[in-house]
Parts: C-alpha cells; sequence; structure tokens
C-alpha cells in the first residue's frame, strides 16, 4: 500500500486529479452565468493541454520513447490547444 | 572493491544513457501508427467544433448550460484512475511480477467499465429532456464527439480483456502486446480529457 501511495505514477495521478477538480470548479464558478468568459477558457484549455502531456509522457511511457515519438506526440498537444485557442479568440 | 563497484555502477549508468538516447516505443509501433492517426482525426473534430462554436457562441453557451457537470468530471476521474493502474499493471508485468499485473489490469477495466454505465446515466436524462442530435449544432456535435470517444471505450475494454487474457495465459507474458494494449488505452484517455474541457468548461 505504501509503495503504492509513493510510486511515482500515483503521484501523477494525484497531480491530474486535482488540477482536474481545480478546473471543473473554475467553470462551475467562474462560468456560472454561461457567458463568454476568456480568462475560464484560457484557464480550463491550459490545463487539459497540461493533463494530456502528463498522460501521454508518464502513464503512456513517451518520456522513455525515442525523439520522434517524443516530437510527434508534443506537437500533436501544442498544435491542437494553440489551434484551439487561436480559433476561439479570432471568433470574440 | 569500492572502484569495482564505481566502475559497475558507471558502466550501468552508461547503458541506461544509451537505451535512454535510443530510446524504447511502448509496445507495437503498429499501433503507435494507429493512435497518431486517431488523434489527428479526433483533433480535426475538435478544431471543427471550435471553429463553429465562434460561428454562434450564445447558442453553444446555452446549450453547454444543460449537461451535467458532475458526471462529466466524475467520469474523468474514472478514467485517469483507470489508466493509473493500467500504467501500475504495465509496469508490474514488465518488471515480472504477474499477480500484480494482473491486479492492476483487472482494477484497471472495472474503472474503465463504469465509464459507460456514467454516461448512460448522463445521455438518457438528456435525451428524455429532448436533448438529441438534431437539437442544435452543439448536440449535434455533443453526441456524434462523445459517441465516437464511447466505441473507442468500448474497443479498449475488450482489448484490456485480451491483455488480462494473455496474463493469465502466457508464460512469460508478451510485454509488448500488454504496452500496445495499455497505450490504446491511455489515448482513449487522452482524447477525454480534451472533450471534456471543449463541450463541458470553456466559457
Amino acid at each position: 500500500m505504501t509503495s503504492l501511495i509513493r510510486n511515482p505514477l500515483t503521484i501523477v495521478w494525484a497531480l491530474l486529479t486535482t488540477v482536474t477538480v481545480a478546473s471543473s470548479l473554475i467553470a462551475i464558478d467562474g462560468g456560472a452565468s454561461h457567458q463568454i468568459n476568456t480568462t475560464v477558457t484560457t484557464v480550463v484549455l491550459l490545463i487539459a493541454a497540461f493533463k494530456a502531456h502528463m498522460v501521454i509522457r508518464h502513464f503512456m511511457e513517451v518520456r522513455h520513447a525515442p525523439v520522434w515519438l517524443k516530437a510527434t506526440t508534443s506537437g500533436w498537444v501544442l498544435g491542437l490547444f494553440a489551434l484551439l485557442l487561436g480559433f476561439y479568440f479570432a471568433a470574440l | 572493491m569500492t572502484d569495482v563497484a564505481e566502475g559497475s555502477a558507471t558502466g550501468v549508468d552508461q547503458a541506461q544513457r544509451a537505451a535512454d538516447t535510443r530510446g524504447h516505443v511502448p509496445g507495437e509501433a503498429s499501433m503507435w501508427f494507429f493512435v497518431i492517426g486517431d488523434l489527428l482525426i479526433f483533433g480535426v473534430y475538435f478544431v471543427g467544433y471550435m471553429y463553429f462554436r465562434g460561428q454562434n457562441h450564445q447558442l453553444f453557451l446555452a446549450s453547454q448550460a444543460r449537461l451535467n457537470v458532475d458526471i462529466g468530471a466524475i467520469n474523468t476521474v474514472v478514467l485517469l484512475t483507470s489508466s493509473l493502474f493500467v500504467a501500475l499493471g504495465t509496469a508490474a508485468a514488465r518488471a515480472g511480477n504477474i499477480a500484480a499485473g494482473l491486479r492492476g489490469f483487472w482494477i484497471g477495466l472495472a474503472f474503465g467499465a463504469a465509464f459507460p454505465l456514467l454516461k448512460m446515466f448522463e445521455w438518457i436524462p438528456e435525451i428524455t429532456a429532448g436533448l438529441t442530435p438534431g437539437t442544435n449544432l452543439f448536440f449535434m456535435y455533443y453526441y456524434v464527439m462523445t459517441g465516437m470517444h464511447l466505441c473507442h471505450v468500448a474497443l479498449g475494454l475488450v482489448i484490456l480483456c485480451f491483455v488480462i487474457r494473455n496474463l493469465k495465459t502466457s508464460i512469460p507474458p508478451k510485454i509488448s502486446f500488454i504496452e500496445t494494449g495499455a497505450t490504446y488505452w491511455h489515448m482513449v484517455d487522452v482524447l477525454w480529457l480534451v472533450l471534456f474541457a471543449l463541450l463541458y468548461l470553456m466559457r
């Protein structure tokens, strides 16, 4: 049990769960009025990008993978969220 | 003696560094080809959603207000927890601890199976309230994207069953097959993390 709690993967999970709860609370409180809110949107999208990055690096074990795989997956996360934020702000 | 130990440790470090430089592709390369293709296809859907959202912010915001954020958040934690145990099971199997590997995959499967059940508790009240893919563009995206994701979850659960069977019957278990199954399952998790932010949280 102690080894499970001290396992780096469990620590990554605890961090991911914490930021999931935080981003939900930010959306529920800050976005309660269901109006455009650039702060809420930027924060929840950046948290989602961070979570996707962490799952890919640690759970999918890409941190030990060859450079081409690290570059492709990081490129997907960066490219996707840059496009999402870009389209969001361009349409305001 | 100390020198020998240090020399040995240095040798191990060098071997480790060399291995790190080369890197290890987790699972079959063909699965990664599929995973990257799937990430790109979903990426197109995500960007398309954002584009059409920009055409009609008010419709999307009003429609988002009808969703159940609580179930969405619980399902996110459910998938993250499932992924954790699958990752722990993979590491245990690679280290030769088959019992711990099996335990990890069984727990991962149990959490994974909770996702579609919770999704039904979310969808059924929405559909009975008249919210269907034909309601508006937001709900069309909502049902198509979460529906496609649910198909991936269903396939992932089947794959996890095959991994469990491999751990039970193959001596020694085929590690690359276990890593391949785990890679697919984690991809399902990654896609949901983006869907959760886009459909439920952003404003």
